[in-house]
């Protein structure tokens, strides 16, 4: 940038964004089936879902690139399910990046502008700015082809914020990246977006990505919404079976109602064993009860009267030493499934003295118990 | 890449020079002739002399079926490339009704035998009273070169990375610019070799002009037919040689224009 150029800042104009009833069908398939959501203007939401859950289709449908077959979009309470994509004001990344090859790197970032009809004496300074932001100022003249894959997706941020878009719209970004790039490109996007206050949707497989990017959280399962949640409340209190396992791992436990005491209802685990819990949604008499792994302790089966809480007998198969914690798999009475995460400490190993075969008495405190629907 | 070995290697090889001797030695022999001094066209030629360029430059007959061979090209090439592009955009990304049976028709000029439609088409021609062959001749030409800009600009287009459209559009490209500023250079390689071969086929054309021409209007191809029916002396080769140089300055034009390889999606 010359000393005369005045500088410029990468500023933004976001609006919220609500879409109400969105569908969309594809012959005979719901790809999308009326979702309903409200983004606050500045807020980071991520759709986050297995393949096919539709995620991708509702982003493409917020940014006009697929029409709904029903439902409204509106961006700043404008409804703009009928404006063609190029008039939306939207900043788009995708997955391959989609810089234009033919064009150098400051070429791809004034496009925006350039289609804006801004002049060439204000993009230069505009497109210097971008790229300051996300640090590439010095590779303004090369080829996207000259450039590594996390250093294209800059490229690619760059692009879509320059244009001061009403809404940031991320399908996959980071999916091409190995694991490090991918981590520090998610703390990067997320400070980028939270610095300019831009309203944005990310679409991702990813729930760690998720956890990490997100003010919200969006569960997708067969083209409905799951659950809509901060990071925190999805995780520890799952609306479904499908949530919980989504997110993280978890134990399910079937269990029957048998009686209150002063602390909540106690239920008989059909494993065998007893569970407390406080949570409860009524009068059911059969309950599913989700248990994340890493609230599971285990003990010697003689010393179950020592551990309060729920707990019940299970079978060691398998341990696993993961580095943090050592994983153990177990089976119950009945049959089922239960795994426990042990947490190592520094230069000790976890519950060695558990090995396949052992019988162990698992038990959590009450607290961990969380009923779930069992969809 | 490494050396080809074993049998297989061999057979590659052979094969491979077969080709170029099948496809280089006629020409070859052709250019050689056009030098010789004997006065019919008989291998090897006898002696050195350029005696047949300076004959066959000054017969105006030569240099008007020449020159309405270029024109004619040209020409067909440029209508080739209006109704091709537009035509292969529309049948690619747009769902048009019949899509398929359009391609189909637009493309059955590669199937049909070419002499037979020239014939039909004469007897079309015929039947609508059109009597002029210059457009005659446009109209037949245009009906051949059509299917090769057809056909590379539709593959060119099935290459392209259609985020890169979808991000120009979120970027506020209209439809138009999304084509102008990104489509049009991903596919301009595809486009150029459509344009080639557009030219190439109409300038070399024998059958369809072969019906459509008339003594006033005769393409070159035609006029050495005629040409080496009369006398088949080393003029014929000097002739040929003119066309194999204008095949080789069209080649080397694309590889000015937009770099051959490219072009050639090599």
């Amino acid at each position: 940038m010359t000393a005369k150029a005045t500088a410029a800042k990468v500023t933004s104009r976001a609006a919220d964004l609500a879409v109400s009833g969105l569908t969309k069908v594809f012959g005979t398939t719901i790809a999308v089936d009326g979702i309903t959501l409200r983004i606050a203007s500045g807020e980071l939401v991520a759709l986050l879902g297995p393949s096919g859950c539709g995620k991708t289709t509702t982003l493409r449908m917020i940014a006009g690139l697929v029409e709904p077959t029903e439902g409204d979009v509106l961006i700043g309470g404008l409804r703009v399910t009928r404006t063609p994509v190029h008039r939306r004001n939207i900043g788009m990344l995708f997955q391959n990046y989609a810089l234009f090859p033919h064009l150098s790197v400051a070429e791809n970032v004034a496009f925006g502008l350039e289609m804006r009809g801004v002049s060439k004496a204000a993009i230069r300074p505009k497109v210097a700015a971008a790229l300051a932001l996300v640090q590439l100022g010095s590779f303004a003249d090369r080829l996207p082809a000259a450039l590594s894959g996390g250093q294209q997706q800059r490229v690619a941020l760059a692009r879509a914020i320059v244009i001061e878009p009403a809404l940031l719209l991320l399908d996959e970004p980071l999916g091409a990246l190995d694991r490090n790039l991918r981590e520090s490109m998610q703390v990067e996007i997320r400070q980028i977006q939270k610095r300019l206050g831009i309203t944005a949707v990310l679409v991702t497989h990813d729930q760690e990505e998720a956890l990490t990017m997100a003010d919200r959280v969006v569960i997708m399962n067969g083209g409905r919404l799951e659950q809509v949640g901060t990071p925190e409340e999805i995780y520890s209190r799952p609306r479904t079976r499908f949530v919980a396992s989504f997110i993280g791992a978890s134990n399910f436990l079937h269990g029957r109602v048998i009686g209150h005491d002063g602390s909540g209802l106690r239920i008989a685990l059909t494993g065998g064993g007893e569970a407390c819990m406080s949570h409860s949604d009524g009068e059911t008499k059969e309950v599913l009860i989700s248990v994340r792994p890493e609230a599971v302790s285990l003990a010697a089966l003689e010393e179950r009267a020592q551990h309060g809480g729920s707990g019940l007998p299970a079978t060691v198969q398998q341990v696993v030493y993961r580095g943090q914690a050592t994983h153990v798999h177990m089976t119950l009475d009945d049959g089922a499934p239960l795994l426990a995460f042990l947490p190592n400490r520094q230069g000790e190993k976890a519950k060695e003295d558990f090995s396949p075969g052992n019988r162990v008495w698992a038990s959590w405190p009450s607290s961990s118990n969380w009923p779930v629907a069992d969809g | 890449m490494g050396r080809l070995s074993g049998g297989g290697g061999l057979l590659t090889y052979v094969m491979a020079t077969a080709g170029l001797v099948f496809i280089l030695a006629p020409l070859v022999v052709v250019v050689a002739l056009s030098f010789s001094q004997a006065n019919i066209a008989t291998f090897p030629p006898s002696g050195f002399t350029t005696s047949w360029y300076e004959a066959v430059l000054a017969d105006d007959e030569f240099r008007q079926a020449f020159l309405t061979s270029v024109v004619l090209a040209f020409a067909a090439t440029v209508a080739s490339f209006a109704l091709g592009l537009p035509a292969a955009y529309a049948l690619d990304r747009w769902q048009v009704p019949g899509a398929r049976a359009v391609e189909t028709v637009l493309l059955s000029p590669f199937i049909l035998p070419i002499l037979i439609t020239g014939l039909a088409l004469l007897q079309f021609m015929a039947m609508l009273r059109m009597r002029d062959a210059s457009t005659n001749l446009f109209i037949g030409h245009v009906l051949i070169t059509l299917p090769y800009l057809v056909r590379t600009v539709t593959a060119s287009l099935k290459q392209v990375d259609r985020s890169l459209e979808e991000a120009a559009r979120t970027l506020g490209a209209s439809p138009w610019r999304v084509f102008r500023r990104i489509t049009a250079p991903q596919i301009a390689p595809g486009i150029a070799a459509g344009c080639l071969f557009a030219f190439m086929v109409s300038f070399d054309d024998f059958p369809i002009s072969f019906w459509l021409s008339t003594a006033e209007r005769m393409p070159l191809p035609i006029y050495l037919q005629n040409s080496m029916s009369k006398v088949f002396d080393p003029s014929i080769a000097t002739m040929s040689t003119f066309t194999i140089v204008t095949g080789v300055l069209a080649v080397i034009g694309l590889e000015k224009l937009v770099g051959l390889r490219r072009a050639m999606n090599v």
